[in-house]
């Protein structure tokens, strides 16, 4: 079911006036994101057609993810640092995991491990703009790794190239991750952005804008067309140019009835659905599950204001610098257990891990020392990320982390090391990346492949 | 029959061809929505729980258990409240409030008189898992001020605050035998969380389990012989009983999804609990059985 947002009629009068727009426009870029600009599509096709990653999927893992309460237990450490979780056997030798991941660990086949990655910086914005692009922001902001996929492949079909599936760019109290979409490489290669509900309903939140937006009216291209129209007319010369590009993007995806449907997730078995598991992350992970189907290149599924204990009205996903043992237990780990287990054994069911990167890690992991607070704080020196699909060797463990999961002891593994792996799994090589002038410097993960 | 006798059969009769409970069990309610912390009130007449009941928002919802309709139990509610306690006789009331951005506060509100009092500590932590005791003389909770996390107590005034526990680990989950003079409570210094009970003073504890896997969330019977908990010991989350000295583990349910969050009927008899069946979040009434499927330890 697609739903075109929650517009307030009573906030804009009889249409959309110029500062309702013009906040509204500010946001755009990020909805209509196309990415398809002066591209050579047959190329970028061919190039596709070669890559072992025909799709990526990204578990976003926002707020930094305790990675000794997770995929890196230390039970022989000192109390201060262990936590309070058992640790269980996977089908991986030399990997178990907490008690906290039955299903993960029963899956261990399907993926492998990463346990030594580090990132150079130790605040959310920052080390997301890291996380996603492999650099600091200095101010320069590189693209997101959605950005250079979106910008190689170009679009094919309605649907845009890169999604954001969540509740928006993901930030803390001052500001957003900078690295979310395009950077250098423009607004264009900005991310298309949708959310998905713990019922599966899935919404476009800047068609916000539409007044009157149903989905019966969009099967009238008339209808549609008009009022997309009078909504141009509306507006002063600030949004018109910004305005004319982003809804032609959207008409194409909302009178398309195939990108339609890759939206409606009540066309998936009832058992399908129940596998993901009833919230918003495993419902999106079930979408994200079809727009790869769809042909899309990479999507980003984003822990992302999820009803959180403690944090309101924030977006602050795994920081949980109190209460890290009772959220861990009670609420993120077995929704991600069975959100990502279910991913797994989906795509794995379909044939799509064959030509699918799916890809779980967070910005940074949390401190082995357990804080005054009986939590973790922000720890950026060590932490995991989990790799599956295309041209992965899975069930492996890559990289070590010392008796107390502080610093790595074999060579960290970064987020630009990520991004390039990426990258040249997705046929995105040196070549082409020098040519786009991004991820310089990068390395592969070679113990990956 | 009148119509709410009607439903009561029909989700009783669901109840007996639901898969994955050990023993006999009743769903409470249908509509899948994430709920924790159910505690019985009214002499087990309501059950009272908490609900994401949107992105922004954990309430407090009462259960009717004659007609199962749910309405807030706070109706203005704005804010997340969560591990709510009842003082035995129904005068005070005890959850955690969230205040803000990483804030709580720890309130006892005394419905008799219309009094709020709250727990104050230093740092930042938050407070969890209060219970009261049965002569309404203490809560004790459990909070982490400079370290380890160790259990606390306050009067219903939320003044003379102690420090019972001295132990290393996270310490959570207290629970008063009937008589006022044990607490049972989860300790994680062996490598994970393991039971124990204590006198009510801090003094003469006793480990009761002993497992690689967590055994958490214990919660002593209305006569004090048993102890209800969750475990992981069979690899899910599962609810068990034992009896108070630790002897005798029964398995109450036995699945692959989750059930957690067990709270014992007054009758005795019965548990309420929080099960995941098909990714969906419902309460459910289950029997506890008096003999059965004897758990091993891992």
């Amino acid at each position: 079911m697609l739903d075109f947002g929650n517009f307030k009629a009573r906030d804009c009068g009889n249409g959309v006036g110029r500062r309702s727009f013009l906040k509204t426009a500010s946001a755009l870029p990020f909805a209509f994101g196309a990415g398809y600009g002066g591209i050579d599509l047959e190329a970028a096709r061919k190039l596709g057609d070669r890559a072992k990653a025909k799709s990526v999927i990204l578990l976003w893992l926002w707020g930094g993810p305790s990675h000794l309460d997770t995929f890196d237990p230390k039970p022989d450490a000192p109390m201060e640092y262990r936590g309070p979780f058992g640790v269980i056997p996977t089908k991986t030798d030399g990997l178990q995991v907490t008690e906290l991941l039955p299903q993960l660990a029963k899956r261990s086949h399907l993926y492998s491990v990463i346990r030594s990655m580090q990132t150079t910086n130790g605040g959310h914005p920052g080390a997301g703009t890291v996380g996603l692009t492999g650099f600091e922001e200095n101010p320069t902001v590189h693209p997101n790794f959605g950005s250079i996929m979106s910008k190689h492949r170009g679009r094919s079909g309605a649907l845009p190239p890169f999604f954001y599936l969540g509740q928006g760019i993901p930030r803390d109290l001052p500001r957003r991750i900078e690295g979310y979409g395009g950077g250098t490489l423009g607004k264009a290669y900005d991310p298309f952005l949708v959310s998905c509900s713990e019922n599966g309903k899935v919404g476009i939140p800047t068609l916000d804008l539409l007044p009157g937006m149903t989905p019966n009216r969009i099967h009238n291209r008339r209808g549609l067309m008009a009022q997309l129209d009078d909504t141009s007319r509306k507006l002063d010369g600030d949004g018109v140019d910004g305005w004319n590009q982003a809804h032609h993007a959207a008409y194409g995806l909302l009178t398309d009835p195939k990108a339609r449907d890759s939206f409606d997730l009540t066309t998936e078995s009832q058992s399908t659905r129940d596998a993901y598991g009833q919230t918003s992350f495993g419902q999106s992970c079930l979408l994200a599950r079809r727009l790869v189907e769809t042909g899309v290149p990479y999507v980003q599924v984003n822990w992302s204001e999820y009803v959180e204990t403690f944090t309101p009205n924030g977006d602050f996903g795994w920081d949980t610098h109190i209460y890290n043992f009772e959220l861990l237990q009670d609420r993120h780990c077995p929704i991600f257990d069975r959100a990502f287990s279910a991913l797994l054994d989906d795509m794995n069911s379909r044939g799509l891990l064959e030509d699918t990167l799916v890809i779980a890690t967070g910005e940074f992991g949390r401190t082995p020392k357990i804080s005054n607070r009986a939590a973790r704080e922000h720890h950026k020196d060590c932490y995991f990320s989990v790799w599956a699909g295309a041209g992965i060797q899975p069930g492996r463990v890559i990289g070590e982390s010392d008796k107390r999961g502080e610093h790595p002891v074999t060579e960290p593994i970064t987020p630009l090391m990520m991004g390039t792996t990426i990258a040249e799994l997705s046929g995105i090589g040196a070549r082409e990346r020098a040519e786009m002038k991004v991820l310089d410097g990068g390395k592969v993960i070679n113990e990956l492949l | 029959m009148n119509f709410y006798s009607f439903t009561r059969g029909c989700f009783f009769l669901l109840g007996l061809i639901t898969a994955g409970f050990s023993s006999a069990k009743t769903p409470l309610t249908t509509d899948g929505s994430n709920k924790r912390d159910p505690i019985f009130i009214d002499g087990g007449a309501t059950l009272v729980y908490g609900v994401d009941e949107n992105r922004d928002l954990i309430r407090l919802r009462q259960l009717d258990l004659d007609t199962l309709e749910s309405k807030p139990y706070y109706e203005s509610a704005n804010r997340h409240h969560v591990e709510v306690a009842f003082s035995g006789d129904g005068r005070y009331i005890s959850y955690t409030e969230c205040t803000g951005n990483l804030t709580a506060q720890f309130v006892i509100k005394d419905l008799q008189e219309k009094k709020d009092y709250f727990v104050k500590h230093s740092g930042r932590g938050g407070t969890r898992s209060p219970a009261f005791a049965p002569d309404n003389s203490v809560v004790v909770y459990a909070f982490a001020e400079k370290g380890p996390q160790q259990l606390w107590s306050v009067d219903m005034e939320a003044k003379n605050k102690k420090q019972l526990t001295q132990c290393e680990g996270i310490s959570n989950w207290p629970s008063f035998t009937p008589n006022g003079k044990t607490i049972i409570f989860s300790n994680t210094r062996e490598n994970n969380y393991e039971i124990y009970s204590m006198d009510a003073n801090g003094s003469n504890e006793k480990r009761l389990t002993e497992n690689t896997i967590m055994d958490i969330r214990p919660v002593v019977s209305p006569n004090g012989k048993q102890i209800a908990f969750t475990s992981l010991r069979n690899g899910f989350y599962n609810v068990y009983v034992m009896n108070v000295d630790g002897a005798n583990v029964r398995q109450v349910t036995d699945s692959e999804e989750r059930d957690d969050y067990p709270t014992w009927h007054p009758d005795g008899r019965r548990l309420a609990i929080v099960s995941e069946r098909k990714g969906k979040f419902d309460l459910y009434m289950v029997e506890v059985p008096s003999s059965g499927k004897i758990t091993t330890k891992r």
